[in-house]
């Protein structure tokens, strides 16, 4: 039955400087927990979830990448082919913040699809030492037409309404591009 | 019993002696009921033109009577509301001969006799009226029919109200001319010269100029129609002896195209001749086995024999002697003498598409050294330019769309090998022998190939691929090769693969040693020397270093694969031996620190011992395969200034490598063994990076290598302590910020966006080391972030196993020699028919730059039709591989639609040229007149007859009309000489040759509006429609009348 109503398949990036949350994020996202401990990512890694929203299924292959530089030699070749990116950075960090110009440059250059679908997410909003208010988040988001949410892998805050909102407006986007190669046919 | 048969409850209806013509009745309502066509409400009235624009719809249903089967059809008009029909008309077609006599009802219009005659009669019901509709059709036209007048008497009988003083009957006519014989235009296109081959006068010119244009002329017959529109029947005669009806008199003009139909177009054909090639299954072997086998028989002992070739293309480890491509000339003629009626291609062809698809060939033969940027240039400058010179404004089209079409269209760029082998490839399947010539040619191209891999040199005109995403990434990277372009189809970055394997063979070779190339090693670090002003004890090293790299030089050349540990003699180690205590010492403090610490494991304890020993390891080693010094950063435990190592290249991979790689990677699942195992796999590239840097900075320490490679995993505890500190080195910092950027300037200058890339990197190294503590207080003042020091974690694992092995020595993570034989195999794998296939986005690519470059700015339609193609293109060449052939019909398709309207655009303009204009100024009607004939199936000549484009038309006429006597003359009297030749010169005089020849077609339209059936009924519409063609008569008459004052 599950299997049957699975719509469509999302490939889904996470991408963000070191340490701001993306695999707590995924983790959080999939499996509904959060370890202290989660151990630096190598490479990528790969997680799966089928979500429904509007009552379509959509099946999440969720690629979860190193923040690392020297890492980020390969996951230019995962940004091929992928319909949405998570762009996430420490709320805590205005390091992280500032880095957002950077990656979204890289995105540009190795995605392959013009009409990705990019989402801004200000993670760790449990923690005190906020460096980088929300209007700043809203603002770049706003300049770069990107969904935008902060959340907290930790507290499960707004996490789910993240990617559920990505996947939504992803399905509005592909069903605006069959339409438009059904009429040119 | 009596009072059970009064009572309806059992009443029998009897239905066993119904009749046929009830059961086909019966049959004929239920249909309708069906249908829900009985009782509708009336609709609301049609708008105009909605019963000629809108979507029509039919319902069909069989009735049978007795063995009689009838269609009874509904069409009906779609709308959009949801009780969509609002037209209702019934046809009931009979298959057969027979009466079309049956029901009623409001509209009913069945088909009578044979379906291809078209006939139908019926009668529609509205309230207070009725119309009724007949037709008569005839073969041959009865002689007192044939004109205005004799149609009048019919109609006027037909409404049959002669007691009534009959109003005029509004008349309109028109004829149609149809002009065939084009004397003044005879098609313009040159039939493709297909025998230049074979005479031998080869030219380049030929291989890489797509064919373009329709093979016969498209423009077949021209009509005009001349219409004298709502007439009075009294202002007009026409009848036996006399017609009012002048066709430079009418007037309205209006003029259609017959096109040809199913027009072949050169390029059209060659693409799908191409096309056709996907769908064949053979191998090579199976196309060229017979030859090559006949070749071995016929030769063995030739080296030069395609047999052999083949033969080590099957099995590689065999020692080769492919022949190089100089003396791919002296090859081919040896098969020449060999058999030279079996070679599929000739050989002198051969040798010209070879030198043509390898322009930098020609030096090599005379010269066995590298291909360099010279010839590169001589190659550009051999390679033809494209024919036309466009106008500015064309060229700018041209250029932009090229450039478009690139960004769009995964195919391969226009001056690129693949390309001219895609354009190569269609146009010798087309000209030079088909499949088998293609098998032939690719043989010969992966030869090629594979010589240039095995004697290093570089495949010409490839394009730079993309950008490294390493050097896009900040890093500073050694020798940074182009990556395949993932933007282009999946041959061309096959080809780039091998370029890039080719490439680092060279610099692997070049360099003597490992894989790197000097040159590009050495000038950061001579840069960086200057500045290491800090350090100053490092230079002599570092020289020294460089010294020894050469001795080493030839001991490392042969044998790259192999890893080294090699321990050093010592010879330039007294910087590092006065540092030997401190470091011990450093080094203990550290254990004890570890020590204090809670999270510490036994398997902590067991890294810092082993930390412990690769130290005493580095007193025996120096550093090796430094790039440059990290600003400012020192070692925690050696408080030795930090080097960013020289590390390894990424990995080049063609698009099917990178899916296959993650591929392997998703399928290893979502569990957390599952990640594990896929970190394990991607750790490599971590290990070789510790590697080098442990070489580079040798005492170095996790935390160290940690503060380089990921910084925000190291978290310093106190940040004040460091700030006044740091306050001292400001000016020394300042001083290699220049430099530094210098060199950031120079390795970012390959990529696309230089500056932000730049503060991406200073970014990413500046925070860490602010708060670096500097060489003098090489104490710790922060640790690793927590998951760093999750005990057993990945990064400690895999820090732990690596030794200090600088880059070169390491086992080169991009195997270029693999590599290569894996591209060499791929291509050596695929069917002539996947080739073709492989070939196809490029074809296309290819054809749309034809189709731009021949864009004419008064056909606008063109330029909308390539735009089509393109975006067409555009998915269809996006799609995974292998696509579907269905799609690339597609865009053939359009392709040829584009090339079509092309050739009827110049077909007509050369038809209907100025020439034939009286006054030079009208040059601009007759252009939109020829636009407009090319868009619109039916264009009114403005200004009739004496309009500019009316006369041009007229001018047509009346050349053909003379050409047309003319030859009939000639032929008569070739025929039959002497005799009848007076008399027929005296029955043609030349001036009475009219200008148009008898009207093609003539139509009629009578109406009235008169009282029906009697003098008292309304007054109702009266219409008659009469159609005259050759062999076709035809009457169709619609005559209403009143049902309620009859």
């Amino acid at each position: 039955m599950e299997d049957q109503e699975v719509l469509t398949t999302l490939k889904i990036l996470i991408i963000g400087e070191s340490g701001v949350g993306k695999s707590s994020l995924l983790l959080r996202f999939t499996d509904d927990t959060f370890d202290p401990e989660q151990a630096a990512t190598i490479g990528v890694d790969f997680k799966v979830k089928t979500l429904t929203v509007d009552g379509n299924k959509a099946k999440l292959a969720i690629w979860d990448t190193a923040g690392q530089e020297r890492f980020r030699t390969l996951t230019p070749s995962y940004y091929r082919g992928a319909q949405g990116v998570i762009l996430v950075y420490d709320v805590c960090s205005k390091q992280s913040f500032a880095k957002l110009d950077a990656w979204l440059n890289e995105l540009e250059t190795f995605a392959t699809k013009h009409d990705m679908v990019k989402m801004l997410v200000g993670n760790k909003i449990d923690k005190e030492k906020r460096e980088v208010s929300k209007d700043e988040g809203l603002k770049f988001a706003r300049k770069h037409h990107m969904l935008f949410i902060e959340a907290s892998a930790k507290t499960k805050e707004g996490v789910q309404c993240a990617f559920e909102e990505l996947v939504e407006k992803e399905g509005i986007d592909s069903a605006e591009e069959d339409d438009g190669t059904s009429q040119a046919r | 019993m009596a009072a059970e048969e009064d009572g309806d409850v059992f009443e029998i209806t009897d239905f066993t002696t119904a009749s046929e013509w009830e059961r086909f009745i019966a049959r004929l309502e239920e249909v309708f009921h069906e249908w829900k066509l009985v009782n509708r409400e009336p609709r609301p009235p049609i708008p105009k033109g909605k019963l000629t624009e809108g979507l029509w719809e039919e319902k069909t249903e069989e009735v049978i009577f007795a063995d009689f089967k009838f269609l009874v059809t509904y069409t009906y008009l779609k709308t959009n509301q949801v009780d969509g029909e609002s037209e209702s008309a019934r046809n009931s077609q009979e298959r057969d001969e027979g009466d079309g006599d049956s029901c009623e009802d409001e509209h009913k219009i069945p088909n009578l006799q044979q379906k291809w005659r078209k006939l139908y009669s019926g009668v529609a019901v509205a309230p207070g009226a009725g119309v009724q509709f007949e037709m008569a059709h005839l073969k041959k036209i009865p002689s007192q029919y044939t004109h205005l007048a004799g149609l009048l008497d019919v109609f006027k009988s037909k409404i049959g109200c002669a007691y009534v003083s009959l109003p005029p009957v509004s008349v309109s006519v028109r004829f149609t001319y149809i002009l065939e014989d084009w004397i003044h235009s005879p098609w313009p296109q040159l039939p493709p010269d297909f025998s230049s081959f074979a005479e031998g006068e080869v030219g380049c010119t030929e291989l890489d100029v797509l064919p373009f244009g329709a093979c016969e002329d498209p423009v077949k017959e021209l009509h005009l129609s001349c219409t004298w529109p709502s007439l009075s029947e009294d202002m007009i005669v026409e009848n036996n002896a006399y017609s009012d009806l002048d066709p430079l008199q009418a007037p309205q003009w209006s003029v259609r195209i017959q096109m040809t139909e199913d027009q072949q177009c050169l390029l059209g054909q060659y693409l799908r001749a191409f096309l056709q090639l996907c769908t064949l299954t053979e191998t090579t072997d199976d196309i060229l086995g017979r030859l090559t086998t006949e070749g071995n028989d016929a030769d063995k002992d030739s080296n030069d024999d395609i047999t052999h070739a083949l033969h080590r293309l099957t099995e590689p480890s065999l020692p080769y002697h492919i022949p190089s491509l100089g003396s791919v000339v002296s090859r081919a003629t040896t098969h020449l003498k060999i058999k030279p009626e079996e070679a599929p291609v000739p050989p002198s062809l051969l040798n010209e598409i070879l030198l043509h698809l390898f322009p930098d060939a020609t030096g090599l033969k005379t010269s066995a050294s590298r291909h360099t940027k010279e010839k590169h240039q001589t190659s550009r400058e051999l390679t033809p330019v494209e024919d036309t010179a466009p106008a500015s404004a064309r060229s700018q089209r041209l250029e932009e769309v090229t450039a478009e079409v690139m960004k769009q269209i995964k195919s391969a760029p226009s001056d690129s090998l693949t390309y001219r082998l895609a354009v190569a490839f269609i146009i010798i399947n087309h000209n030079h022998g088909g499949l088998r010539a293609l098998a032939h040619l690719w043989q010969e191209f992966i030869l090629e190939m594979r010589y240039r891999w095995e004697n290093s040199i570089l495949i010409p005109d490839l394009g730079t691929g993309s950008v490294s995403p390493r050097t896009v990434c900040s890093k500073p990277s050694v020798g940074s090769i182009p990556q395949p372009n993932l933007g282009s189809c999946l041959l061309h970055q096959k080809l780039q693969m091998l370029n890039c394997c080719i490439e680092r063979r060279i610099k692997r070779e070049s360099a003597g040693y490992g894989h790197e190339d000097t040159a590009l090693h050495e000038a950061p670090s001579s840069v960086f020397e200057p500045a290491t002003s800090l350090c100053q004890r490092d230079v002599p090293d570092n020289s020294s270093q460089t010294g020894a790299r050469a001795e080493r030089a030839e001991s490392f050349a042969s044998s790259s694969d192999e890893e080294f540990f090699e321990c050093d003699d010592g010879e330039d180690n007294i910087a590092v031996d006065t540092d030997d205590d401190k470091i011990v010492s450093e080094a203990n403090i550290k254990k004890q620190k570890f020590s204090h610490k809670k999270s510490l494991t036994s398997e902590k304890s067991i890294e810092s011992s082993v930390s412990e020993t690769s130290f005493k390891d580095s007193f025996t080693f120096r550093a090796e395969g430094r790039l440059a010094q990290i600003k400012n950063l020192h070692s925690l435990a050696t408080g030795e200034p930090l080097y960013i190592p020289v590390t390894q290249e990424p990995s080049p991979m063609t698009e099917d490598m990178l899916e296959e790689h993650a591929e392997v990677l998703a399928k290893l699942g979502t569990t957390a063994e599952g990640s594990k195992l896929r970190a394990r796999m991607q750790s490599a590239c971590l290990l070789s990076d510790m590697e080098s840097f442990k070489a580079a900075n040798p005492g170095c320490i996790l935390e160290d290598f940690v503060r380089w490679y990921s910084p925000r995993d190291y978290i310093d505890d106190e940040e004040e302590e460091g700030i006044d500190v740091t306050d001292r080195n400001v000016i020394e910092e300042d001083d290699q910020e220049k430099k530094e950027h210098g060199f950031d300037g120079d390795s970012l200058n390959r990529c696309k966006d230089g500056q932000s890339k730049a503060s991406f990197d200073k970014a990413s190294v500046a925070p860490p080391l602010e708060a670096a503590s500097p060489a003098k207080e090489p104490k710790r003042k922060g640790q690793l972030s927590q998951r760093m020091q999750i005990p057993g974690n990945m990064w400690v694992e895999v820090w732990q196993s690596a030794r200090p092995v600088p880059a070169r020595r390491q086992k080169r993570l991009f195997d270029d020699t693999k590599e290569a034989e894996k591209v060499l195999h791929y291509l050596a794998g695929l069917r002539p028919g996947e080739v073709v296939l492989h070939l196809l986005p490029v074809v296309v690519h290819a054809s749309i730059l034809k189709l731009v470059e021949k864009e004419d700015p008064e056909v606008p339609v063109l330029k909308t039709l390539t735009d089509q193609v393109i975006s067409k293109a555009t998915k269809v060449t996006r799609m995974p591989y292998p696509p579907e052939l269905k799609q690339y019909e597609e865009v053939i398709r359009l392709i040829e639609l584009a090339e079509t309207v092309f050739s009827r655009a110049q077909s007509l303009k050369t038809k209907l040229t100025r020439d034939l204009l009286e006054r030079g100024k009208a040059e601009e009607e007759l252009h939109h007149f020829v636009a407009s004939l090319l868009q619109q199936p039916e264009v009114t000549v403005r200004g009739g007859p004496f309009g500019p484009a009316g006369s041009v038309v007229h001018r047509l006429f009346v050349a053909s009309q003379k050409a047309a006597h003319m030859v009939v003359e000639e032929r008569l009297e070739e025929s039959d000489l002497g005799d009848h030749s007076l008399s027929l010169d005296v029955s043609r005089p030349p001036s009475t040759i009219p200008d148009f020849p008898p009207p093609a077609a003539r139509e009629y339209i009578l109406r009235a509006m008169i009282p029906h059936p009697t003098p008292y009924s309304r007054v109702l519409p009266q219409r008659m429609y009469c159609v005259l063609v050759e062999g076709d008569y035809r009457l169709a008459g619609a005559f209403c009348s009143d049902t309620t004052f009859l």
